[in-house]
């Protein structure tokens, strides 16, 4: 047998490729981002010009009607795409498992397809799509005697046009999470529920829904994180409007940091960003936890 | 065998249900379908076709000129080889820390481990936008900005894939890794020529996550990249849109955007199996 020493050696070697570009990229980053928070520094200017402020920068930006029109964007957009999110996936992954018709697999193919493409590209599409005189939305509306809309450019939709986009992008990813979850559950429970009189949706709520908890808890998790950092459509598409109404985050701290250069700033928005991110994940890490506890 | 949750399914579908099935079928891979042909069709339209309202849905004269303008108007071909090296550079970075931390959290004992892997793991809930200051300025610090090496470097390691490989690791039998440490083997041999021949699903899966994620990155090159000839297709897309608002360069627009999404779909297509157990594998074992 060989000495332990040497497989802590090799150990050593293995991880430090992984685990030091982590902590040079992602963990000193986010100490910096929390420490440049607390100061007024610009950009354009060396390290050493920093000024320390304390919470100014907090106090700030809780008080600029600009950044809590962002907050709350942000997270109607997180909270609005996983509305849609979750439902469609559950109907979706249990149509394409429990289906008795030929070219399932060929449609869950069609249905992840999106996912694969740049969200860049994605928005650009759907924006010729939404085109209020050019694209084939209207024209279908006005097919079934529903009126035009301005989509895009409309302050009360251009938020929900850029979830329809996203939810159609990823909805095929959480769907191939729901049919994983549900080759999981025992086919057994369905065979006894079925001896014992229970009808279709009553299977569906008393033995897939429940056991299928912990996959949707999943969902959510990723389609939060996915969410909260929406950039590309904004920053492409609308840069915030119309009247800021899809301005969001992300694009509010990109703006502050790579357009008025303002480093401590940004940074106590990207801090405020993380911080929303690990209390949601928090909360559905805890929910999955008294999950295992009841099981 | 697959389950059904209804008890018809032992006498067969009733073709009622079975034209209900086909019927939302249809549906749902036309309303997924729908925005893909929108663009190849655009791609393909005419500018006067492109002005016309309400749409075209179909060119009449379909052109491929389009394809011929992206490649006037930018150095497409140059962005695509950029895409091509920083989101394959990135990959094969990333598959191979993976594989190297994944193995040593699966198969070795050390104190501390099962710590050391949860924040790892936490470190997965970290977007980029929140790390962008600093990290921008660290890239510039070394010297990195508007290189290959910029963009790639602050992703080349990442938690997904640790914890990907780690999983499918941990199912490699013990007895194997101990017959070959018998027979003498290093573990660098262990790991390289016992190990990873077995994942290779793993690796497909993780190879088409990480090269497609990267190729679709749009924030982080924005940051770093700088010249044109620099640029990724991605970069590229955004800067067409921008030359060509007018409505008669949508199938310029439209063109590039096609081409930008080639290589990914090809790639899903291929290793689609892989990839997909490789997701699902993600959901029930975590």
């Amino acid at each position: 047998m060989r000495s332990r020493k040497i497989e802590h050696a090799w150990s050593a070697i293995m991880l430090s490729p992984g685990l030091g570009l982590i902590l040079i990229f992602i963990v000193v980053p986010i100490v910096l981002t929390a420490w440049i928070s607390l100061h007024q520094w610009s950009m354009y200017t060396p390290i050493r010009g920093m000024h320390f402020v304390g919470l100014a920068n907090y106090r700030s930006i809780f008080g600029d009607p600009g950044f809590l029109q962002a907050l709350r964007n942000t997270l109607a957009y997180a909270g609005l795409s996983i509305l849609f999110i979750v439902p469609l996936a559950l109907a979706f992954g249990m149509f394409l498992f429990q289906g008795t018709v030929a070219g399932k697999s060929a449609l869950r193919t069609v249905l992840f397809i999106p996912y694969m493409i740049p969200t860049l590209a994605v928005a650009i599409i759907w924006s010729y799509l939404y085109s209020p005189l050019y694209g084939p939305l209207n024209q279908i509306l006005g097919w079934v005697g529903l009126q035009r809309q301005a989509w895009l450019g409309s302050i009360d939709l251009a938020m929900i046009s850029l979830v329809i986009f996203n939810v159609w992008q990823t909805v095929g990813y959480y769907t191939v999470l729901v049919i994983a979850g549900l080759t999981q559950i025992p086919i057994a429970y369905y065979e006894a529920a079925v001896i014992d009189g229970a009808g279709t949706l009553q299977r569906v709520a008393h033995i897939t829904l429940p056991l299928l908890r912990r996959t949707l808890l999943f969902v959510v998790v990723i389609a939060v994180i996915n969410t909260v950092q929406v950039f590309d459509p904004v920053y492409v598409l609308t840069q915030g409007g119309p009247a800021g109404a899809t301005n969001v985050l992300s694009y509010q701290i990109y703006k502050s940091a790579f357009e008025y250069g303002l480093a401590g700033r940004a940074s106590s928005m990207a801090f405020v960003l993380f911080v929303i991110l690990v209390v949601a994940v928090a909360i559905v890490m805890r929910l999955l936890r008294a999950d295992e506890g009841t099981e | 065998m697959k389950l059904s949750l209804g008890a018809r399914r032992r006498r067969g579908p009733d073709p009622a249900t079975t034209a209900l099935q086909v019927l939302v079928m249809l549906i749902i891979g036309a309303s997924a379908l729908f925005p893909l042909f929108w663009m190849l069709a655009s791609s393909l339209k005419t500018a006067q076709e492109l002005q016309a309202a309400p749409p075209v849905w179909w060119s009449h004269h379909p052109t491929l000129s389009a394809f011929a303008n992206v490649f006037r108007q930018l150095p497409f071909a140059r962005m695509f080889l950029n895409s091509v090296v920083i989101a394959g550079g990135t990959t094969v970075g990333i598959v191979l820390t993976s594989i190297m931390a994944g193995y040593v959290f699966a198969k070795h004992r050390f104190r501390g481990r099962g710590l050391l892997f949860s924040l790892v793991l936490a470190t997965m809930f970290l977007p980029p936008i929140v790390l962008l200051v600093p990290l921008y300025r660290l890239v510039q610090s070394m010297g990195l900005v508007d290189s290959y090496l910029g963009v790639m470097l602050p992703n080349i390691a990442n938690a997904f894939g640790i914890f990907l490989m780690r999983q499918f690791i941990a199912g490699v039998p013990d007895e194997l890794i101990d017959a070959a440490r018998i027979d003498g083997a290093s573990e660098w041999g262990i790991l390289w020529r016992i190990v990873t021949p077995l994942l290779r699903p793993a690796i497909a899966a993780l190879v088409v996550f990480a090269f497609v994620f990267h190729w679709n990155s749009f924030l982080w090159p924005l940051t770093v990249l700088q010249s044109d000839h620099m640029f990724t297709v991605v970069l590229g897309l955004n800067r067409l849109v921008s030359y060509t608002s007018a409505v008669r360069f949508q199938n310029v627009v439209m063109a590039g955007a096609t081409i930008s999404i080639l290589p990914n779909i090809v790639l899903f297509l291929f290793l689609q199996r892989s990839f997909i157990s490789g997701i699902a594998h993600t959901g029930t074992k975590g």
